[in-house]
């Protein structure tokens, strides 16, 4: 009998944000006035487990376990009342402020609890959850808990089906997808998108709301790491997003849009791409002019404490670290009400801290694709590149695969000082639980400082995998990272985790705490590469990894990449929504507004589609841009009956200018874009074509 | 285990009348299984009303339960105040005001009928909330109040003459009707007794009306009210006042004399901190088939009396709904025992058409049917007379029947003659004969509106207040039943008048023919069925939780 275990959350209703959800001071989400609901992929998880019971010979239970406040029972109820046998809340205060790591913890000892009262000791099931909450958007928790039970996990499940007996599921990986099967139970299982959530059987809700919700407290389940005390991150301030700079502004005329792509391709033909380069902002102290010229980073109350601190010890003159001692405390206690004591103390105290709080190197996890690098890679290493250079250290990137040593050059040429080349026939395809032992292997010798992931389908997989082994923090889809000194007890050289949160409503900054590196994936197309340098020079480090096949743990039955390449590197990227209606007017209408630009403009010019309208089969897999597509930053893309959803516009962010054709006045990407024109694809795009085609200028 | 899909007393509709029905059972009889079931995805969501209440039935209701309801910090933030100030007015143009409550009160002390119009001493409230509260008050005894379950169809044994129970709705098809992979069959509840609460021209209840042999004797007349909420700024809400309501007639749907003259009028009840809900009603037995009820509240609004209270006010929440004004030629009876309903199964509330015209109030009504309903089930238990009889004598012992009786034939009188002769010829109320009066789609002709406000009415945004959603990817649950009709002769007839009166701008005419090309819009006030000049179109039952989500209306 196979049973089933499904992970839900309780979310905050980020679809009906209202503007009064805001605080009109702080600009800050008050998460109290938004509704509760369940998190849209664990509703998907749940129809998804229906659907692989409904394909068991022996069907098992379907049980529905949550994390969170009594009111989190309501998500419980949701699911009893489609397809759950029993369902169980994991509710403690003690658990409350949890990140990741401490909600994957006792989530996985909650399994093994369920496994042992409920399955009767069996192994034969299945952990089935959401690919990602709303909320939190990091996609780790299934992952770590597949790392603390070490078991398979597939990650960005699609569709379930029954081959020779064994279920098999369709995942997507970069650039296509994959069948495979995991090669042993129990096994994690993560939905990445199956729209087709169950609706509410009468009979069920009304068992459900009779039935008892099993309760389980912290100590019910024994987890090791629970709540703020059993985090290994820890965030350091929210904040509201920026606003955009998008211009969002309407053209009335298909006329005004020729002219607005013809001018953008037009000025930007003689500015080069990716020339900027980084400045490095950060010094460590023993580089620093002055005492006080430190950056730090803190909530903005801190940030203010510590300038006003600076102020005073610049009036009183001073600045060596050998005259901050306790007697400038009482100087400075004396001189007004400005500080608590403690808080003054702990400042002070923090100026005389000169030591980083990490030492070793700026590591990047590689990516390999079809035996070539992944573009977010040679990011990284841009970016780590820069970190290392203001912790004056090295950057190391680690080289997982089979026969991959050619590539080592181009890492060096793109940043890197060192590349770690852990090579292995039984690495020739990527399993997470093997490439996660590799990895973990090579980080358990060399223990850098830094550790940072694409946080691709792949990547963010393997980083919550490897990160759980080595006991170590992470932050997921980081938009930004910057070296900083922190807080006020000062901890030196400490790596800022920037990334958006609530489906984009907030930032948060985060950083690493009680863990022996600084860990991270990074969201791909926000770094820059660096233009490659082929005279730079490098070493390449052989380790050995000992691997059997006992390390493996998922079947690839099939791998389907999108026949043709498709240069998401082009200048112009043209892509399709669900607004296209079907297969043939994507085709015609992008094929000939691409001619048009290509010969018009002489660009290189791609097309690109949704995942909708990839479900929907309109394109390819492959040409799927967005979060579970390819991120990609063009000079110029033109949404075409695209809505705007998050998950797409977060793929885009970082294109130089966005034009939307919609036919809806109150589509989210007219809000998220420089230029759009209401019309229809079917009117508007011929005439654009047209327009370019007779252009003369 | 228990059988989760049968129960002892099934309620259709988790409105005031449904629920009044619910609380005052299960508190006599806390045994008993009692099941509300509503379309809507939370409670209160698809309640609007203007509305006024008389405290009466709301208090017989309540005592029992708990004899210091009154004091709760619930009663308080939904009762909000009570009417202290009674404005009957009369608009002339686009400017001139008249008020005439004297002629009311005359009418009182001469015992006419229209002299009920009078709102002192009743509570101000929104209907959302008070439905709200109601299910709380239910759900803490124990009563089932189940949102997100449509019924689809009443299943009636023909020989037994009895309902079996109800069927739900199919959910999971697509627009083409073929099951996706969640396809969810609509089950069977199966019940002793079921109550159709359904609200106005419930469609559980016509079908009931129907199986069952019940007959009304004149045709069900409707109007319909559309309201807006609006948000106004201290002066103005202080010069209004907390415990002012004003009705209003005339301007801008009647000008005696030269027209227009469609029934009804507008009102404005203040609804709680800084804001007024200003609305329009209409009967549906307007002639001009490009009269759009919002471009009249629109007109009022402009008016110069109303505009100082509202001026530059912000709209925060919107909705539309029938009312059922036939009163009581309309009530759907049996044949041959004259109840209210037949065997084991009741209408109640606005599914029977509980409205006094006169008073323009229904909500009163609705839960006297209820705690009537309730009795009957109690009382029927341990009687051989048929569970409908003890319920219509008992909606008779409660005055219910009576009242509706002494509005009996005014909205007919105006239905036959006009606003101009109708209205003082309904001064002579009960005692005229009946008069046969068509249903309200035949009253359509060829005639215009001549009024006209400057910005064409924004139906989207107002859809959008009224926060109404339904799956995209589901069967259009707005039926024409011969499409051909809209195209060869409503078109050139009256001009398809449905994409003008529908408060949510659910048709369109797409390349020369007529579609129900929004239905994900629709605000379920089945305006449509009721007013389609050609009666080509159905309004049924969309998936649960579609609708509208309406918090204070």
């Amino acid at each position: 009998m196979t049973h089933i275990i499904v992970l839900v959350k309780q979310v905050p209703d980020v679809s009906q944000i209202t503007d009064n959800a805001f605080d009109p001071k702080t600009g800050n989400l008050i998460r109290t006035r938004l509704a509760s609901v369940i998190n849209e992929l664990d509703a998907e998880a749940l129809a998804f487990a229906h659907t692989m019971q409904s394909l068991m010979s022996a069907r098992g239970k379907i049980v529905a376990l949550t994390m969170g406040p009594p009111m989190a029972a309501e998500v419980l109820r949701y699911s009893l009342s489609r397809c759950a046998d029993a369902a169980i809340l994991l509710t403690d205060r003690a658990l409350g402020g949890a990140d990741t790591w401490a909600t994957a913890n006792p989530l996985a000892y909650a399994i093994r609890k369920i496994r042992k009262e409920l399955f009767d000791s069996s192994d034969d099931y299945y952990i089935v959850a959401g690919m990602q909450s709303v909320d939190g958007d990091t996609a780790q928790v299934p992952a770590q808990i597949a790392a603390e039970l070490q078991v398979p996990c597939v990650a960005y499940a699609t569709e379930v089906n029954k081959t020779d007996g064994e279920l098999t599921f369709t995942r997507i990986i970069s650039g296509g997808s994959q069948v495979v099967r995991p090669l042993k139970k129990p096994a994690v299982i993560t939905v990445a998108k199956y729209e087709y959530p169950l609706f509410a059987s009468f009979a069920r809700s009304r068992g459900a709301a009779k039935m008892q919700v099993i309760q389980w407290s912290a100590a019910d389940v024994n987890a090791s790491a629970v709540g703020v005390a059993g985090s290994k991150t820890r965030v350091i301030r929210v904040f509201p997003p920026g606003k955009t700079n998008r211009k969002c502004q309407e053209l009335k005329s298909v006329a005004e849009l020729a002219r607005v792509i013809k001018e953008q391709l037009k000025t930007n033909a003689e500015k080069g791409h990716n020339g900027e380069l980084n400045k490095h902002t950060y010094r460590l102290p023993d580089r620093r002019e002055s005492l006080l010229d430190r950056s730090f980073e803190g909530t903005d109350k801190e940030i203010e404490e510590y300038h006003l601190l600076a102020q005073k010890l610049k009036a009183l003159n001073i600045d060596d670290a050998a005259s901050v001692n306790a007697s400038i405390v009482d100087k400075l206690m004396a001189d007004g009400n400005d500080f608590h004591k403690k808080t003054l103390e702990d400042m002070v105290a923090g100026l005389n801290v000169v030591k980083p709080e990490y030492t070793g190197e700026v590591w990047v996890m590689a990516e390999v694709i079809d035996g070539r690098l992944h573009e977010a890679t040679f990011e990284l290493v841009g970016k780590a590149r820069e970190l290392a250079d203001s912790l004056s250290s090295r950057v190391g990137v680690v080289l997982v695969g089979h026969a991959v040593r050619g590539l080592g050059s181009e890492l060096i040429a793109a940043g890197a000082d060192r590349v770690y080349l852990v090579e292995d026939p039984l690495l020739a395809e990527f399993d997470p639980v093997s490439y996660s032992k590799a990895a973990a292997d090579v980080f358990g010798q060399y223990k850098p400082q830094i550790l940072l992931y694409a946080a691709t389908p792949q990547g963010r997989v393997l980083a919550p995998m490897v990160s759980y082994q080595v006991g170590c923090g992470l932050t997921a889809d980081c938009t930004g990272l910057e070296i900083r000194d922190s807080s006020r007890k000062g901890q030196v050289g400490i790596l800022m985790q920037t990334r958006p949160a609530l489906g984009g409503n907030v930032m948060a900054t985060i950083c690493t705490k009680d863990s022996p590196c600084q860990m991270a994936t990074a969201r791909p197309g926000v770094m820059k590469r660096l233009p490659p340098d082929t005279n730079r020079k490098g070493q390449i480090i052989e380790h050995k990894v000992v691997l059997s096949e006992a390390n493996l743990s998922i079947q690839i039955l099939k791998t389907e990449k999108a026949h043709g390449k498709v240069q998401f590197d082009s200048d112009v990227i043209i892509s399709g929504g669900k607004g296209m209606q079907n297969r043939d007017s994507y085709d015609r209408l992008l094929d000939t507004l691409c001619e048009s630009v290509r010969q018009r403009c002489g660009v290189r010019v791609e097309k690109g589609a949704t995942r909708t309208a990839v479900e929907q089969g309109f394109a390819e897999r492959i040409r799927q841009v967005g979060q579970t597509g390819t991120a990609v930053g063009p000079k110029l893309y033109v949404a075409i009956g695209i809505s705007g959803a998050i998950q797409h516009m977060i793929g885009v962010a970082n294109t130089e200018m966005i034009v939307a054709i919609n036919t809806d006045p109150h589509a989210p990407i007219l809000r998220q874009c420089d230029y759009y024109v209401i019309g229809g694809a079917e009117t508007v795009v011929p005439e654009l074509a047209g327009l370019l085609n007779n252009s003369k200028d | 285990m228990q059988d989760h899909s049968q129960t002892a007393v099934l309620i259709i509709g988790a409105g005031p009348a449904g629920l009044s029905a619910a609380i005052s059972l299960k508190k006599q009889r806390p045994d008993l299984d009692v099941v509300v079931i509503d379309k809507a995805a939370g409670p209160g969501n698809h309640n609007l009303s203007g509305a006024v209440l008389e405290p009466g039935a709301l208090t017989r209701l309540l005592d029992p339960v708990d004899a210091n309801w009154a004091e709760s910090e619930q009663a308080k933030s939904v009762l909000l105040s009570k009417v202290s100030r009674d404005d009957v007015m009369f608009f002339w143009g686009k400017s001139l005001a008249f008020k005439i409550e004297p002629a009311i009160r005359a009418a009182k002390m001469l015992k006419m009928s229209f002299g009920q119009m009078g709102h002192h001493g009743d509570y101000i409230c929104s209907a959302a909330k008070l439905t709200a509260w109601l299910c709380k008050i239910a759900a803490d005894l124990g009563v089932e109040v189940m949102h997100g379950f449509a019924a689809q169809d009443i299943l009636w044994d023909e020989s037994r003459h009895e309902a079996i129970g109800v069927k739900l709705v199919d959910q999971g098809l697509n627009k083409e009707r073929h099951p996706e992979r969640n396809y969810l069959a609509g089950e069977v509840i199966r019940a002793k007794t079921v109550l159709i609460a359904e609200g106005c021209d419930g469609l559980l209840a016509e079908k009931f009306i129907t199986k069952a042999g019940l007959v009304r004797q004149g045709n069900q007349l409707y109007s319909l009210g559309v309201k807006e909420l609006i948000r106004v700024s201290n002066e103005q809400y202080a010069l209004f006042g907390a415990g002012r309501v004003v009705h209003a007639m005339g301007y801008p749907i009647w000008t005696p004399a030269i027209g227009p003259a469609v029934f009804g009028g507008g009102i404005m009840y203040p609804m709680g901190p800084n804001q007024i809900a200003v609305g329009m009603i209409v009967g549906l037995d307007y002639k001009y088939k490009d009269f759009n009820p919002q471009d009249a509240l629109t007109l009022f609004k402009q008016h110069r009396w109303v505009r100082r209270f509202i001026a530059d006010g912000t709209v925060v929440e919107a909705g539309a709904k029938m009312i059922p004004e036939g009163g009581s030629y309309a009530l759907p009876r049996h044949a041959e025992t004259g109840s209210i309903g037949r065997s084991n199964v009741l209408l109640l509330g606005d599914s029977a058409g509980f409205v006094n015209m006169c008073k323009i109030k229904g909500l009163h009504n609705a839960i006297e049917s209820g705690i009537a309903a309730a009795g009957a089930i109690v009382e029927g238990l341990d009687t051989p007379l048929g569970l409908a009889r003890v319920y219509t004598k008992r909606l008779e012992q409660a005055g219910v029947i009576r009242e509706m009786e002494t509005a009996k034939n005014f909205r007919q009188t105006v239905a036959r003659f006009g606003p101009l002769q109708g209205m003082p010829l309904s001064v002579l109320g009960k005692w005229l004969p009946q008069f046969k009066v068509e249903p309200d789609f035949k009253a359509m002709t060829g005639a215009t509106y001549r009024l006209r406000p400057a910005v064409r009415f924004d139906k989207d945004t107002f859809t959008a207040l009224a926060a109404t959603e339904h799956r995209e990817e589901q069967p259009c649950h707005l039926e024409i039943i011969d499409e051909s009709i809209c195209r060869d002769e409503c078109a050139g007839k009256y001009g398809a008048p449905c994409i003008t009166f529908c408060p949510a701008g659910v048709y369109e005419s797409i390349q020369g023919q007529l579609k129900a090309a929004n239905p994900s819009n629709c605000l379920h006030c089945k305006t449509c069925q009721r007013k389609c000049p050609f009666d080509n179109i159905r309004w049924t039952v969309p998936e649960p939780t579609g609708g509208p989500r309406y918090k204070s209306m």
